[in-house]
C-alpha cells in the first residue's frame, strides 16, 4: 500500500518544519513508511526557503490558488504517481500524525472509500473542541448534508481525511475548489461512495494566526449552504444520466 | 430632436463604432464578443437617423416617455452583459487553476529528473 500525505501550506514558516519532523520521526518508528508532498501555495513568507533548505519534497505553485486548488494539486500528484491512499494533512500542525494509522484502517480493509478524522465524535478523546461559532457552522452543514444525502457526517469540514485510489482519481479530475471539504463530501455521498468518520484529537494551532472571524464564518456558512444546494441538484442529474446509460 | 443635435449624436456614434473597429483590427477583442458592441453602435445610428422611430416603439411598448424605455432597455442589456462576463470570468478562473496546477506539477517533475541526472 502506497500512502501519501498531502500537506497544503500557505505562509506556514512557523509550522512546516515541525510537521516535517513529526513525519520523519513517524517513519523512523514505523515500518509502513509514509510518503508526503508539501504543496506550497505561493507563500509570501519564507516557507519556500525552508522547504528547499531542508530538502523537503514539495510542489511550488506558481500562483496562489487557495486551499482547494492546492489540495487538488496534491491529488493530481497522487494520481500520477499511482498512490493507493491519499491523506489530507494540514501544514499548521493541527493534525496528529499518530492518527494516520487509524484513519487508514477502514480504507485498507476496503470498508469505505473515504475516512474523515472528526474531533467531535468523542468528547473525552479530544481536548481541543474549537469555538462555539465553528461548531455551530459545522452543525448547519451537517444538517444540510443529512437532508440531501440521508447520512450523518458530524464534521464535514474536517481537513483530516483519507481517500482510496478510486476517489483520488475523481478528485484529481474534478475537485470543488471553493468549499472543498463539505462539497467533496457531498459529491461522494450522492454518488453512493461510502464515508466513515473516526474520532481523532487535534492540537491547537502551534503558530501563525487562524484566518477565521465571525463575519467570515457567517459569509462562509451562507455560501457553503448555497453551494451544497446547487451541488445536490447538479450531482443528482449526473447520476440519473449514468443510470440512463 | 434638432438637426444640430442629430448631427452631433451621429458623429459621436460614428467615433464609437470606429473605435470598436480599431480594437477589433488590433485583435484586442475576440470577434465573437465584438458583435455585441458593433450591433449596439449600428442600432444607435438607426435610432438617431430614422425620425420618430424611438417615439413609435415607446408607444408600441406602452412606456410613457422615450427616456423610460431607453433606460429600461439599457439596464436589461447591461445586466445580461454583466452576467455573461461573470460566466466567462468563472470559466477563465477554473481554467487558470488547472493551468497553475499542471505547470507546478511539471516543474516539480523537471526538478526531480534534474536531481536524478545529477546523482548519476
Amino acid at each position: 500500500m502506497k500512502v501519501i500525505l498531502i500537506i497544503p501550506a500557505y505562509n506556514e514558516e512557523a509550522n512546516i518544519l515541525k510537521v516535517y519532523n513529526t513525519i520523519k520521526e513517524y517513519n523512523e518508528k514505523n515500518e509502513n513508511k509514509l510518503d508526503y508532498i508539501v504543496i506550497n501555495d505561493a507563500s509570501t513568507d519564507s516557507t519556500l526557503e525552508i522547504l528547499k533548505e531542508n530538502n523537503i519534497n514539495h510542489i511550488d505553485l506558481i500562483q496562489n490558488l487557495g486551499i482547494g486548488g492546492a489540495v487538488q494539486t496534491g491529488y493530481k500528484y497522487a494520481y500520477q504517481n499511482d498512490y493507493d491512499i491519499a491523506i489530507q494533512f494540514d501544514g499548521d500542525g493541527q493534525h496528529d500524525i499518530n492518527y494516520v494509522k487509524k484513519i487508514c484502517e477502514p480504507i485498507i480493509n476496503k470498508e469505505v472509500d473515504m475516512c474523515i478524522g472528526t474531533r467531535y465524535l468523542d468528547k473525552s478523546s479530544s481536548e481541543f473542541q474549537s469555538t462555539f461559532m465553528r461548531r455551530f457552522g459545522k452543525n448547519i452543514i451537517s444538517v444540510l448534508i443529512k437532508l440531501f444525502c440521508k447520512k450523518q457526517i458530524t464534521d464535514p469540514t474536517s481537513g483530516f481525511r483519507a481517500v482510496n485510489k478510486e476517489v483520488i482519481k475523481i478528485f484529481a479530475k474534478n475537485y470543488p475548489i471553493e468549499y472543498p471539504e463539505p462539497e467533496s463530501t457531498m459529491e461522494l455521498l450522492i454518488n453512493n461512495y461510502n464515508i466513515v468518520e473516526v474520532p481523532v484529537s487535534m492540537n491547537e494551532r502551534q503558530g501563525g494566526k487562524s484566518s477565521i472571524n465571525i463575519w467570515k464564518s457567517a459569509d462562509y456558512m451562507i455560501k457553503v449552504s448555497l453551494a451544497l444546494i446547487v451541488d445536490s441538484l447538479n450531482f443528482k442529474r449526473e447520476k440519473r444520466k449514468k443510470n440512463d446509460k | 430632436m434638432t438637426n444640430n443635435l442629430k448631427i452631433g449624436l451621429v458623429i459621436i456614434t460614428a467615433i464609437y463604432i470606429l473605435l470598436i473597429l480599431k480594437e477589433i483590427k488590433r485583435k484586442k477583442i475576440q470577434i465573437a464578443l465584438s458583435t455585441f458592441w458593433l450591433t449596439s453602435g449600428i442600432l444607435l445610428i438607426i435610432a438617431i437617423l430614422i425620425p420618430n422611430l424611438v417615439e413609435n416603439i415607446t408607444k408600441l411598448l406602452g412606456f410613457e416617455v422615450p427616456a423610460n424605455m431607453l433606460f429600461c432597455i439599457t439596464i436589461f442589456v447591461a445586466f445580461y452583459l454583466i452576467f455573461q462576463l461573470t460566466m466567462r470570468v468563472s470559466k477563465v478562473y477554473t481554467n487558470n487553476i488547472s493551468l497553475v496546477q499542471e505547470i507546478s506539477l511539471l516543474k516539480n517533475r523537471v526538478n526531480e529528473l534534474e536531481k536524478e541526472k545529477k546523482d548519476k
